[in-house]
């Protein structure tokens, strides 16, 4: 399978899904021509142990026992204002899912950069899409193969409400390409000890604070640059 | 025993003294070095994000392709002060150089 749908953040309903798929299925064959063979290789989060002074793998056991210890993610992870040089204009959004990082560009070659959790293996995706739509504490709907596989997510087959246990978190940035909704999502989380890691079924996570403050800084319309992450194939730009 | 001239007042100021400097060498960090606990790093060593971008605004540039249809798509570390980035230009591949100063060396078409 090159690509899968059973994305958590996903409302498309089944036709949508159908002719993403279908279209991703052909940006997939053309990639495969494009570029040849894709390198593969794992991208792996480490933190560094004081302790026994070595890089171990950041896997979900290692962030949930840091967040649970430190009440924070890693320092590298927290909202700062870093260079970035870049052409693209101020309110741009981009995607470094290899480094877990999403930059919102500023005006003098700065960029505010926040920790994100990415797809993981398989669930990662490239492309330039547009913000599409927000919302303020945004319903989820399971998408119906979810549905169907896992009975925890039958009772909100018609949509959980916003709050501060649904998988969407505080906000939600709607991500498309032209005026088709990409099913992917830009959002929050009741999770915030998954920042860093590669989690999600394709949508881009972040702790509530981070995903309030950028939807604060960005409008409807912003281009997002979401680049390469691992060896996952990319939808066509 | 031989005494080197050292009363007992004289040794334990010596002890002190050097418990004292053990201390302040630790808290300086010299003896520590290494990554602050909580420092984390990815094993890919891909580009930075923002010469990524460079290498797709100067690849549009050299290939008369509208940059908003040039993609990285790939990207790797040759040495310690520059990465090759692949792009897709418009369908089109392109490699292309870029220093760690953000200065485009090459865009070549594949």
């Amino acid at each position: 399978m090159i690509f899968s749908f059973n994305n958590r953040s996903a409302t498309a309903n089944g036709s949508d899904r159908r002719i993403a798929r279908r279209r991703f299925a052909i940006a997939a064959a053309l990639v495969a021509a494009v570029v040849g063979t894709t390198l593969a290789f794992a991208a792996q989060t480490q933190i560094f142990d004081p302790q026994t002074r070595k890089w171990v793998d950041y896997d979900k056991k290692k962030a949930r026992k840091y967040y649970a210890a430190h009440k924070e993610v890693p320092e590298a992870f927290k909202r700062q204002i870093v260079k970035f040089r870049t052409a693209e204009k101020p309110g741009t959004i981009i995607i470094d899912g290899n480094q877990h990082f999403l930059y919102l560009v500023q005006p003098g070659f700065t960029a505010i950069r926040y920790g994100i959790g990415v797809g993981r293996e398989g669930f990662g995706w490239a492309g330039i899409v547009r913000v599409g739509r927000m919302e303020e504490w945004p319903t989820w709907t399971p998408p119906a193969e979810m549905v169907a596989r896992d009975p925890n997510a039958v009772p909100f087959a018609n949509g959980m409400p916003g709050g501060p246990d649904n998988p969407l978190g505080a906000r939600a940035l709607y991500l498309y390409e032209g005026d088709q909704d990409t099913i992917y999502r830009i959002h929050g989380t009741p999770e915030p000890w998954s920042i860093g890691l590669d989690v999600s079924s394709g949508c881009i996570r972040m702790n509530n604070d981070d995903i309030t403050d950028l939807y604060s800084h960005v409008d409807v319309g912003a281009k997002v640059v979401v680049l390469m992450q691992g060896a996952s194939l990319y939808k066509g730009v | 025993m031989k005494n080197f001239g050292w009363d007992h007042r004289t040794r334990g100021r010596w002890h002190a003294g050097l418990a004292l400097a053990a201390v302040a060498s630790l808290a300086s960090g010299c003896m520590s070095g290494g990554p602050a606990p909580g420092s984390v790093r990815n094993t890919a060593q891909t580009a930075p994000a923002d010469l990524q971008l460079a290498c797709a605004s100067a690849a549009a540039t050299a290939l008369g392709v509208d940059s908003g249809k040039v993609l990285p798509v790939g990207s790797s570390q040759l040495d310690a002060q520059s990465y090759q980035v692949d792009l897709d230009a418009g369908g089109a591949r392109a490699t292309c150089v870029v220093d760690a100063a953000g200065n485009v060396k090459s865009v070549t078409k594949a």
